[in-house]
């Protein structure tokens, strides 16, 4: 009862003018950011990042969450109608949506993710507001050590589940902490690993450094996607015309699709909780299971079930992702880190703390998640007769628009070239690093935490006066101690089993 | 031959191993690691081992790994990195908006081949995105150049 007066409370936050105007404004470009192909919720969050400077704390992360939201319904988008998923959580969308649209039901199709969305996401918002205060108040039961076992959970799971090599994503972890550690000794404020630079002594700054990694890289590989686009665009997939009229779905498909977004919005908010799964992994396990019940069409040649059971559980996922962002202040996923990294810019520390010391904040942002799920609804539907225009806008001439803007944005956020070579550095790196296989959202999220990492681990060991036994002199240590050396160990076993497997096949 | 072996996907984990040395050394004669509690050294020495260790191990799994395929570059993958290296000096004579506008003009025309119809419009889209939205509502100041400087 008491979690419902604070979100009462805090729909007073959410239902100011500016608040409704941003959270408008977060959904509509969601959706346009959600629906290109190839950006993405990360690159989109990195992007309008400098646009929020402008507002205070609570405001701005309306806005980008809104548009993280929006984005979620946006991606599906594209994947039904041209078959090219706008985000990965659209991936599994594309897998039926795309098919019921070539069956010439893409009206249904997209009334369908939306209608998932909305539900799956309401879900997922429902058991945010119930459980993050919850989370908050354990939170408050851990000291230096336990929060430092729970930051390197964080990191490490992350890495085994974004990359398929977990050895590369500890290589990119590390050095997404060494780079954060470069400028101010956290503890003393002591200049280190400067090298007689005066522009690192302020360390590498946050905005310009993920615009780069995720804004620039992105535009580097999405030339490679300009000649599939066009070919895309000149099939007759795109020259359909849609009204809201022929979207509509009947009451038998609402039977059809109820259970699989009942279903995939609980599961899908949980696996939105666990650190490292964020929305994707949500989208995946959501289809997955509903693989395992029946669907009136085979999955996978434009079963409704498909669409409905992976979009609710990316929304949901989306949502549940906030519940250890705001009680933990522990990212799930990249976005998480970029809306993390946006928090500590504008003074905000999240955690355990947080929903003590800015309540207004908190609940403010929980409310104006159901302002934005309503808004973003009404908005995709309104869009769907134009969706074919707004698809329309080829890659190709995305490519020097939002090179400006990373330019323009990094700028803006530092004052100063610095700023701009720092996102053209670690863009050209973040393209390397990708396009050879080392993922850069764990060194995104190693980069945001590292800090708050480093302050707990040196505290700790204060505490104890160097002593390791400060991390296992309680039955809650242990506990987490355990799962931390599960995530480390689980892919090795895996790797050392794999390469058993192998050499018994070998023929001798 | 054996030329595969040698791509970037093996000098990356090298590359690492280098920045692991550099900040146990670094760290380790500027910063120190423990003087009755942690220093500041104490941090990114214990996390510069754990790269240095990750990324032996990265390198030599790159190695053995010979049946990975190679990794593919564009050209236009580095016209992309040129454009914007190009905004970034060219900012510095004519200044940050011109030279954005320049490069989308020239990206536009000669890259992409767009009619002026689109190049007007993307134009002008961008001119309003940045003056508008960048200067006079985040009242951004960007930088004029040498040439504005003078000018103006």
């Amino acid at each position: 009862m008491e979690n419902f007066a604070s979100l009462l409370a805090g729909f007073q936050v959410a239902l100011a003018p500016e608040n409704i105007g941003v959270c408008l404004l977060g959904a509509v470009l969601g959706l346009v950011v959600g629906a290109m192909p190839g950006i993405g919720s990360l690159a989109g969050c990195a992007l309008l990042l400098p646009l929020t400077y402008k507002f205070n704390p609570t405001t701005a992360i309306i806005m980008l969450g809104a548009l993280y939201y929006a984005n979620m319904y946006g991606g599906s988008f594209s994947a039904i109608l041209l078959n090219i998923p706008g985000d990965s959580p659209a991936i599994t969308t594309a897998l039926d949506g795309y098919p019921m649209a070539r069956k010439g039901r893409p009206g249904q199709a997209l009334m369908t993710a939306n209608l998932s969305s909305f539900i799956g996401g309401t879900i997922g918002i429902l058991i945010l507001t119930l459980t993050a205060s919850g989370l908050a108040t354990i939170g408050l039961m851990f000291g230096y050590a336990e929060m430092t076992i729970i930051l390197l959970i964080a990191m490490t799971s992350i890495s085994w589940l974004i990359g398929e090599n977990p050895i590369k994503g500890i290589v990119i972890t590390m050095l997404g902490i060494l780079v954060a550690s470069i400028g101010m000794d956290t503890l003393s404020g002591a200049p280190r690993y400067e090298f007689g630079n005066m522009y690192l002594l302020g360390g590498i700054p946050f905005t310009p450094f993920i615009i780069g990694c995720v804004g620039f890289a992105q535009v580097i590989k999405l030339i490679n996607e300009r000649e599939a686009d066009e070919k895309k665009r000149a099939s007759d997939d795109s020259k359909q015309k849609l009204s809201i009229k022929q979207s509509m779905l009947t009451g038998h498909d609402f039977k059809r699709i109820l259970p699989p977004v009942l279903r995939s919005g609980f599961v899908g908010t949980f696996v939105g909780v666990l650190p490292g799964s964020g929305a994707t992994t949500g989208s995946m396990v959501g289809y997955a299971m509903q693989k395992k019940f029946k669907s009136e069409e085979p999955m996978g040649t434009g079963a409704m079930e498909g669409i409905a059971a992976s979009e609710a559980a990316n929304n949901a996922a989306a949502a549940g992702a906030f519940a250890p962002l705001l009680a933990l202040g522990i990212p799930g996923s990249g976005t998480g880190a970029v809306l993390l990294g946006g928090l500590m810019m504008w003074g905000l520390n999240p955690g355990p703390l947080l929903f003590d010391t800015n309540p207004d904040f908190c609940w403010g942002l929980i409310s104006s998640m159901y302002v934005a799920n309503i808004f973003t609804l009404m908005v995709a539907i309104l869009v769907i007769p134009f969706l074919i225009k707004i698809l329309s806008v080829p890659v190709k001439y995305m490519i020097p628009i939002i090179t400006c803007v990373c330019i323009v944005g990094a700028y803006s956020t530092s004052n100063s070239m610095y700023g701009v070579i720092v996102m053209f550095v670690s863009g050209i790196v973040g393209y390397l690093l990708d396009k050879n296989g080392f993922p850069t959202a764990p060194m995104l999220l190693a980069f945001v935490l590292a800090p708050m990492l480093e302050e707990n681990m040196r505290k700790a060991f204060i505490a104890s006066r160097g002593s390791l036994g400060i991390f296992a002199d309680s039955p809650l240590k242990l506990v987490l101690l355990a799962v931390f050396l599960v995530l480390v160990l689980t892919p090795t076993v895996k790797a050392v089993r794999k390469k058993l497997g192998a050499k018994e096949k070998t023929p001798v | 031959m054996e030329k595969k072996k040698w791509n970037l996907r093996t000098v990356i984990p090298l590359a690492t191993i280098v920045i692991s040395l550099v900040f146990i050394v670094v760290g380790l004669k500027d910063y120190g690691f423990w003087k009755g509690q942690p220093t500041p050294g104490f941090f990114p020495i214990i996390i510069a081992v754990v790269l240095l260790a990750s990324s032996i191990a990265c390198f030599i799994q790159i190695a053995r790994d010979s049946g990975s395929g190679a990794v593919h570059y564009n050209r236009n993958e580095l016209m992309v990195m040129l454009g914007a290296a190009g905004i970034i000096l060219c900012t510095f004579v004519i200044g940050l908006v011109p030279s954005c506008l320049i490069y989308i003009f020239l990206w536009l025309r000669f890259v992409e081949r767009a009619s002026w119809k689109v190049i007007v419009i993307i134009e002008l889209i961008m001119a309003a995105i940045i003056l508008g939205v960048f200067t006079f509502w985040l009242q951004i100041r960007f930088p004029m150049g040498l040439l504005l400087d003078m000018i103006l």
